[in-house]
């Protein structure tokens, strides 16, 4: 029934397989380890690809990895212990090849493995076979018969108890009913005898639940009286408790503001010349920061930098000694034969178990927690670290908690480095060479900071010498296109049009308020490739993750438009709610769209990055989530503050203590 | 004048010796050993840090581990995506006398940079594997590698000698590896202007390494760099079925030359 088994090593050389099927099983298992092991989901061990679901096992002393693969509409419940057996028994048959370091052994081992498989797959399979399924418990012999029914009512109120109590007992008789009779056919219209409220059993099947009329009428004058009553009770109880004040008569006049005046005209503070189709600002004294910044943002993002203490990282290992002098401090407390132990710990080899490593990843956990990491996510993260370390043998002269930080550190920097190339002045060069504009979509949930980081986005592009135009697709907010245009003439400020040959670098597209989103970055976008624009940016408006038509409007305007780059800009501020943002809105954008491959989000925009200092958890929830790179960080508000991301240093903050 | 400070303790230390005093001939002979062996683990460790590893790296799907697996044994292994690096001692046939490490680097994205990280000081030559079927695709990830391994700090000190290998080509859309050199030479030179903007007038640390590439104003070409580049073709499925010899004559050789 199976489709396929392998067992290879960590190195990638398949040490011996098992086909049950033709056809090449390479894709499946690669695409295994890349989404599970190499992303850190490795807590549970089924994987589901296409119509295919495989089971997998880690072994870490001879890194060696075990992978079973079958049929997804099939449910095998030997799999499991299969999987176990196997492991044990390839274990025990190529210790010495295994225990070998330097892969000539591996490579030249011949690993004749078949007849073994055969009769450990024959024995799982008898074993399903051998054990029927139980029959089911008679009534009486179930735990409930012997609970009284007192002990089941809640007392709430008197009248309440008595009604579950005629309940129970009428379920009991029903059950009791159906015991005796088996499967008997259910007497519809049963008879009407006046069950008594506390007697036993007599069957009645009928949806009264073998009340009479009489009380079924008794039952709803008195349900309606609790419900006319219901209401009073609460103003009555609170009459009751308190004494109320009596209401002060007082009439409300119309309060007189000072400044305030009911001319309207002194309100209006608007400039009446800022609504001209000036594109640019004059150099006047309020640019003279923003001319400070020019020419900052050429070339590659800077990352964002931390004072690395990832040096006292690393000489951990190497100072671990110092750290077994340290301990025996705390366990000088205890029995001496608990310094021995730990002392005989330390030295030589000793395999990882669960139990060890348990209270080490709980502190950890509370630590990545604190750092703002999302909870469930801290949990998985910690789960897949056990698994990976599992059954390995460590040195001497390590303990266990360094293992498995260091264990953990290495997963996190896994996790933060991009899948994918992550070059955005490549790609647009690539797209300029083809004739046709760079599209980049920003969304989010409200107030993340989309239209800042776009300005700084646009900023950097055009020191590199790009042409960028602005799409205002955010047709809700208000002063949501007025933000944009004043980006856009203080950026041209600061890059005057004669650089260009007389066309402004950035141009705003906006087609005011209330109009479709969807509409107006199709005709932006047509405009840019008529006049050549090498980028064009999307505002979009912030929608909350709950809030459907607006996430159906959202996925109509990337399904429509086809960006290259469809960027989520989240604050490192968030917690928990960033799993339920990205997921929510994952879901949204390959739901609502109509083709078979949907696009949903490409990268991440880290915003608000200097308000945190070291509780950098965000990142990590982020790209775990997705899978998606982290793109920009934006560390301010001014043009300047953007950066790429430092995986080290991300991860060296997060760790410290 | 300072022989004259000396002096005293030499006589001291002569008088102590005549005296046979034994506390202070073990104190001596304990002196003397430590300096032994203090001079003695540092000649072994410099001999350590000299560089006899020879790195098997490209991008994921290359077909570095069946190389190694045919460098090292010639038999054709099914393989998986590699999840840790494997190294063992290889000597090159034919020839005695020093082998050295071959080691075979995960390619996957989010591994690459640590393994790399790890072993790049110990690399003598590097075997850059590069899968010529689907170039054309994937030429930009290429590119970028390449970049970050030349424009590495320690990689340019050292200077290990880098073999292109452009394997796979027993499938017929497979690029010769003129044409690859020629294609990445033109790819790392865009590479160059979109990352190295930075240097000029940046100070603080810029994303990749701080190094120019070839020499400025002139395009790139890999007989710019300061160590020495050679591409060469191979097969490492071989041309016949699955069991048939590999066709990786051109790397043996020029492995060879290395050692």
């Amino acid at each position: 029934m199976l489709d396929f088994f392998t067992i290879f090593s960590k190195g990638g050389l398949v040490l011996w397989c098992f086909q049950g099927v033709n056809g090449s099983f390479t894709g499946p298992v690669n695409a295994l380890i890349r989404s599970v092991i190499l992303q850190e989901r490795s807590g549970s061990n089924l994987f589901i690809h296409d119509a295919l679901s495989m089971k997998y096992k880690l072994d870490n002393e001879f890194e060696l990895v075990f992978v079973v693969g079958f049929q997804k509409i099939l449910t095998l419940t030997y799999v499991d212990k299969f999987l176990d057996d196997v492991q044990l028994r390839f274990r025990d048959r190529y210790k010495n090849q295994l225990e070998q370091k330097g892969a000539m052994k591996l490579l030249n081992g011949s690993f004749q493995f078949q007849d073994d498989f055969q009769q450990l797959l024959r024995e799982a399979e008898e074993s399903t076979k051998a054990c029927a399924p139980a029959p089911m418990k008679t009534f009486m012999q179930s735990q409930k018969s012997q609970k009284t029914v007192k002990s089941m009512i809640e007392t709430r109120g008197g009248e309440k108890g008595k009604e579950k109590e005629s309940n129970k007992k009428s379920k009991n008789a029903k059950k009791e009913a159906s015991a005796a009779e088996g499967d008997g056919d259910s007497t519809r219209g049963g008879t009407q005898s006046g069950l008594p409220k506390k007697s036993s059993p007599k069957p009645q099947e009928n949806g009264n639940e073998g009340l009479t009329p009489e009380e079924i009428k008794r039952n709803q004058q008195e349900f309606f009286r609790r419900m006319g009553g219901g209401a009073k009770k609460p103003s009555s109880s609170s009459s009751s408790k308190s004494p109320k004040p009596e209401k002060l008569q007082r009439v409300k006049g119309n309060r007189e503001w000072v400044m305030g005046g009911t001319n309207t005209k002194e309100l209006d503070y608007s400039n009446k010349d800022m609504n001209g189709s000036q594109d640019t600002l004059p150099a006047t004294k309020d640019n003279a920061e923003d001319l400070k910044q020019l020419g900052q943002m050429k070339g590659d993002l800077r990352s964002v930098d931390y004072e690395s203490s990832e040096e006292e990282e690393e000489d951990e290992e190497v100072v671990v000694s110092a750290a077994a002098a340290a301990n025996p401090s705390k366990s000088s407390s205890k029995s001496f034969r608990g310094v021995f132990g730990m002392l005989k710990g330390l030295v030589g080899s000793k395999s990882l178990s669960q139990e060890d490593m348990e209270p080490v990843l709980d502190k950890l956990r509370d630590h990545l927690i604190a750092k703002n990491v999302a909870a469930d996510i801290a949990s998985k993260l910690c789960e897949s670290v056990a698994k990976k370390l599992e059954g390995k043998v460590m040195g001497t002269f390590t303990t266990v908690t360094s293992t498995v930080k260091q264990a953990l550190q290495d997963s996190l920097v896994q996790i933060l480095q991009p899948k994918r190339r992550v070059d955005i002045l490549r790609d647009v060069m690539e797209a300029r060479a083809q004739r046709r504009p760079f599209v980049v979509t920003f969304c989010g949930v409200n107030g993340v900071g989309k239209s800042t980081n776009l300005a700084k986005i646009s900023f950097w592009l055009i020191e590199n010498g790009f042409s960028v135009l602005i799409a205002a697709c955010d047709t809700f907010r208000a002063g949501a296109v007025e933000q944009l245009r004043t980006h856009q003439r203080r950026l041209n400020s600061m890059h005057p049009p004669e650089e260009n040959g007389g066309r402004p670098r950035v141009q705003l597209y906006e087609k005011g308020y209330g109009k479709d989103a969807a509409g107006i970055a199709m005709e932006a976008i047509a405009y840019a490739r008529s006049h050549s624009f090498d980028v064009v940016l999307v505002d979009t408006a912030g929608r909350m993750q709950d809030n459907a038509p607006l996430m159906v409007a959202l996925a109509k305007l990337i399904a429509v438009n086809m960006p290259d780059l469809v960027l989520f800009v989240g604050e490192a501020l968030v917690g928990n709610e960033a799993v339920d943002q990205l997921v929510k809105f994952n879901q949204a954008l390959a739901d609502h769209s109509m083709s078979d491959k949907p696009r949903i989000i490409d990268g991440i925009v880290l915003t608000k990055f200097d308000t945190i200092d070291d509780k950098v958890g965000a990142a990590i929830s982020m790209t775990y989530i997705t899978g998606q790179p982290i793109v920009f960080v934006g560390t301010g508000q001014t043009y300047s503050d953007l950066r790429s991301l430092n995986a080290r240093a991300v991860v060296s903050a997060l760790m410290k203590a | 004048m300072e022989a004259a400070v000396f002096q005293p303790f030499l006589d001291s230390i002569q008088k102590e010796l005549q005296a046979q005093d034994p506390a202070v001939l073990a104190v001596l002979v304990a002196l003397v050993v430590v300096i032994i062996s203090i001079i003695f683990m540092k000649i072994v460790w410099g001999r350590k840090t000299t560089r006899s590893a020879v790195l098997l790296v490209g991008l994921c799907d290359s077909g570095k581990t069946l190389i190694f697996s045919r460098l090292l044994s010639g038999k054709f292994k099914k393989t998986q995506t590699s999840i840790t690096d494997s190294s063992t001692i290889y000597s090159v046939k034919r020839e005695k006398g020093c082998g050295f490490t071959l080691i075979d680097l995960p390619g996957h994205e989010s591994l690459r940079p640590q393994f790399v990280e790890r072993f790049k000081s110990a690399a003598r030559a590097v075997v850059f594997v590069v899968d010529s079927a689907v170039f054309q695709k994937e030429l930009r990830d290429v590119a970028e590698f390449l970049y970050s391994l030349l424009t590495d700090a320690e990689i340019v000190k050292n200077a290990p000698a880098l073999v292109v290998t452009c394997n796979k080509q027993d499938i017929t859309m497979a690029k010769s590896a003129k044409v690859i050199q020629q294609q990445l030479e033109k790819e790392l030179n865009t590479l160059r202007v979109t990352r190295s903007a930075a240097l000029s007038t940046q100070d603080g640390s810029t994303a990749g390494g701080t190094v120019y590439l070839g020499k400025k104003g002139k395009d790139f070409e890999f007989s710019q760099l300061p160590m020495k580049v050679e591409f060469v073709e191979c097969s490492a499925k071989g041309y016949k079925a699955e069991d048939g010899e590999a066709d990786i004559e051109q790397l043996e050789k020029c492995l060879a030359r290395i050692s």
